[in-house]
């Protein structure tokens, strides 16, 4: 056992409000630099516009910093909170928390949507949020205590590093006996000597008597945790039941939580079968059609690819209930029992791994060349153990080792190290460099865009084609869907508020294989509503999982079947059943059109939010080499022929690429022109005036920001 | 006899993906199936035989993310 010691610097008791509706009605706030703790109210008119979850941290992150503020800056925040119908037990996928903070990776915001018990405890422990800000002059752990109403600021010493370490110690420490009455937050060394943190969000596993992980990975969220000197975050509370969030219609909420929970157990058997094999199942689908990123996101199939895939680590996860939340009956967080590394410092010992997950196996696996199921196990044990963001990971490793390929770097920049695409030993030594700053795993840990920089400044590499191959957009890494020949992808990864994430809308099966959204209109339409609808899920602490990844067995029957418009209206129902709102599907959009719309605004505070930001690499839209092109030559050729009226006789492959690119190019920039008129921007994509009106998010600091870049009424 | 989505539906020899999706009503958009525990993508529905006494699963369109 560690021997470590944590010592109060500050502690306050708390009247703790009673939970109604779904709220707290407070906020938390700590600055670390002070040793001050605070509590504010929430007012109606917040829980109104903002709805909670992902609103809330955003007005609270919005007022914390200003437009120059940097993500090392002490008053940037990180902000934490559940959302009205989070902690609900009868409800599948009730148990999220989102974090926002202003990113090393990006200048701006990010926000990460995350599992584990920490949402709901800080809720009934009196919190609809928490807001941490300043910097600490020694490392410091926060313990929010709901069942004593107590908050602490500790001083920590001889804390372990590595997050899995760390999260069990505290969880032993602070649970008094009842280890599941914890939650922690923690990150680890990757984190500090990095800019692709991540937060670690733990449940507590009553079968397996262990502490499992969730992540909040994206856009390195950890790396500011670990520039605060925060160690953990930690909250503690007792037994939950459907009453702990004090519903307004308990009979209601039964009612639609069982049909929802009931429909899961009898259908996701015979559907995508999360509860046994998670989202692995989507390896060798994505491979079938050609969308699984292999080596940088240039192919999109790899021959290997079943290696990886749900039949593998079918046979590899440990058998048994793996639900992030309590009772949650998608249960998908599947995890390895007695691996044993053989690199790192766990080389030789039996760990247990929280996943991996289709991200993870597409980001650390086929993109990087590595078909080996067991590579791709060791570099989530790690990536999670570090503190690091898998797709980050992932995606900048795999940029490198194009580069390296390309010869554009070589082994005097690695460090003697051979980056060939598929050498796992290359690449688990590139993660250990990460966690420690050494090598060149420090430039690797800066992101695409940094390296980027590095690469064409430092060692004299063709800044273009660099651009090209880089994967990120915003700052922030892709995450692992090949876009080429998905208009509307390349849209939904483009136009995310925080960049290329998959979580605002997934589009590539709808437009590219069901071919549902033919027209510039019909995909401005589908960007409009699915971000709008996978925004709410983060209002509420709600997983999106639950809606449409398990879908009713009519479902194709009905008009719009890619909505799951049945789920949707039990979303509305369930809602209605916790707030007391009578709350319509129509009504979801509109709440989270208003946050939405009031994020694209914090991003152009923050010097970003413009048509220009929203730039993707080629890479992302068509082959950039050669040997892209001609892997595909029979898809490309008949396109420029026969949608572009191209007569490619005579023509070099470098002719035609050029040629597909200034078509696809302009189709992108056609998409935006579509996507900023649906969702009611300038054609330089900011909210006009009329738009942030309509949805009550007229501040005053608004509509002079918008003034101040020429949108006035 | 097969089953898909756990009805009984006879099985004749030869019978591919393809083709049993032709036989079912409104089943022509589907883009997975799954054959017991095997994931099969439209790109292989023709030549992708199933088995007799195969549980063949119609999996929705594919949610992601």
């Amino acid at each position: 056992m560690t021997k470590f010691k944590v010592k109060p610097i500050k502690t306050i008791d708390y009247d703790k409000p009673a939970i109604e509706k779904g709220y707290a009605g407070q906020t938390l706030c700590i600055d670390v630099s002070i040793a001050a703790i605070f509590i504010k109210p929430v007012t109606d008119k917040i829980k109104t516009v903002f709805t909670g979850g992902k609103g809330f941290d955003l007005w609270l992150l919005w007022h914390a910093v200003s437009g120059t503020t940097k993500w090392n800056d002490p008053e940037n925040a990180i902000c934490i909170a559940s959302g009205p119908m989070g902690g609900t037990p009868i409800y599948p996928g009730s148990g999220k928390s989102i974090v926002t903070t202003i990113s090393p990776l990006t200048g701006s915001v990010i926000d990460s949507n995350v599992g584990g018990y920490f949402g709901p405890y800080l809720k009934f422990s009196g919190f609809d949020a928490i807001e941490v800000k300043g910097k600490a002059s020694t490392d410091v752990v926060i313990f929010i205590d709901g069942i004593n109403a107590k908050v602490q600021l500790l001083e920590a010493v001889g804390l372990p590093e590595e997050s899995y370490d760390l999260s069990a110690i505290l969880t032993e420490y602070f649970g008094q006996g009842k280890p599941r009455n914890i939650s922690v937050v923690s990150t680890g060394p990757g984190a500090k000597n990095t800019l692709i943190g991540c937060l670690n969000f733990t449940w507590y596993d009553l079968k397996r008597k262990r502490a499992r992980y969730k992540q909040a990975g994206r856009g390195g969220i950890g790396t500011v945790l670990a520039d605060k000197r925060i160690k953990a975050i930690v909250a503690r509370w007792d037994t939950i039941t459907i009453d702990t969030n004090h519903p307004a219609d308990v009979a209601a909420l039964k009612e639609v939580g069982r049909r929802h929970s009931r429909e899961i157990v009898e259908l996701d058997p015979k559907q995508n079968q999360m509860a046994t094999i998670g989202t692995t199942h989507l390896v060798t689908i994505m491979n079938d059609f050609d969308l699984l990123p292999v080596n940088n996101f240039q192919y999109g199939r790899h021959p290997e690819a079943a290696n990886i895939g749900q039949e593998v680590y079918g046979r590899i996860f440990d058998a048994g209930f793996d639900g992030c939340w309590m009772g949650c009956s998608v249960a998908c967080s599947h995890g390895v029992k007695d691996f044993v590394p053989i690199t790192g410092p766990y080389k030789g010992s039996k760990v247990f791994v929280d996943g991996p997950e289709y991200e993870t196996i597409a980001g650390c696996g086929s993109n990087l060349g590595i078909f080996d199921p067991h590579t791709i196990i060791e570099m989530n044990f790690y990536c999670d153990t570090y503190g690091l963001d898998t797709i980050s990971v992932g995606t900048s490793m795999a940029f490198a080792m194009e580069c390296f390929e390309m010869s554009l770097i070589n082994k005097t920049h690695t460090g003697g190290i051979d980056l060939s695409f598929g050498n796992r030993l290359a690449a688990l030594e590139m993660l250990h460099q990460m966690a420690t700053g050494e090598g060149f795993g420090r430039t690797v840990g800066q992101g695409v865009r940094k390296m980027k920089s590095i690469f064409s400044k430092d060692y004299g590499a063709d800044p273009d084609i660099l651009h090209d191959i880089g994967m990120e957009a915003k700052g922030l890494e892709f995450s692992e869907y090949m876009t080429k020949e998905s208009l509307a992808q390349q849209g939904g990864y483009g136009l995310a508020l925080k960049g290329p994430q998959h979580d605002e809308a997934w589009l590539i099966f709808l437009d590219m294989v069901h071919n549902f959204m033919p027209t510039f209109e019909q995909k401005a339409e589908a960007l409009h509503w699915f971000p709008m609808f996978r925004t709410w899920f983060g209002l509420c602490g709600l997983c999106k999982l639950p809606w449409n990844d398990i879908v009713p067995e009519d479902n194709k029957n009905t008009p719009e079947p890619a909505k799951v418009m049945k789920h949707v209206q039990w979303y509305a129902e369930y809602f209605s059943a916790v707030t007391g709102r009578q709350t319509t599907p129509d009504d979801l959009i509109r709440m989270s059109e208003a946050v939405y719309n009031f994020q694209r605004i914090f991003n152009l505070k923050m010097g970003f939010g413009r048509r220009e930001h929203d730039t993707i690499p080629y890479r992302a839209v068509g082959p950039v080499k050669a040997v892209e092109y001609e892997s595909r030559r029979e898809r490309y050729d008949k396109q420029l022929v026969e949608q572009h009226k191209v007569d490619i006789e005579g023509k070099s492959t470098a002719e035609k690429i050029a040629l597909l690119r200034q078509f696809r190019e302009g189709l992108y920039e056609k998409l935006k022109d579509a996507v900023y008129k649906r969702r009611g921007w300038t054609p330089n994509g900011i909210p006009t005036v009329a738009t942030v009106k309509r949805l009550g998010i007229d501040f005053q600091e608004v509509l002079e920001l918008l003034k101040a870049h020429g949108v006035e009424e | 006899m097969i089953r898909v989505n756990g009805k009984p539906h006879p099985w004749r020899e030869g019978i591919t993906v393809a083709v049993l999706l032709e036989d079912l009503e409104g089943a022509h958009h589907y883009a997975v199936v799954r054959i017991n525990d095997k994931h099969i993508s439209k790109p292989h529905f023709e030549k992708t035989p199933i088995p007799d006494d195969s549980d063949v699963f119609l999996l929705p369109m594919i949610a992601g993310g």
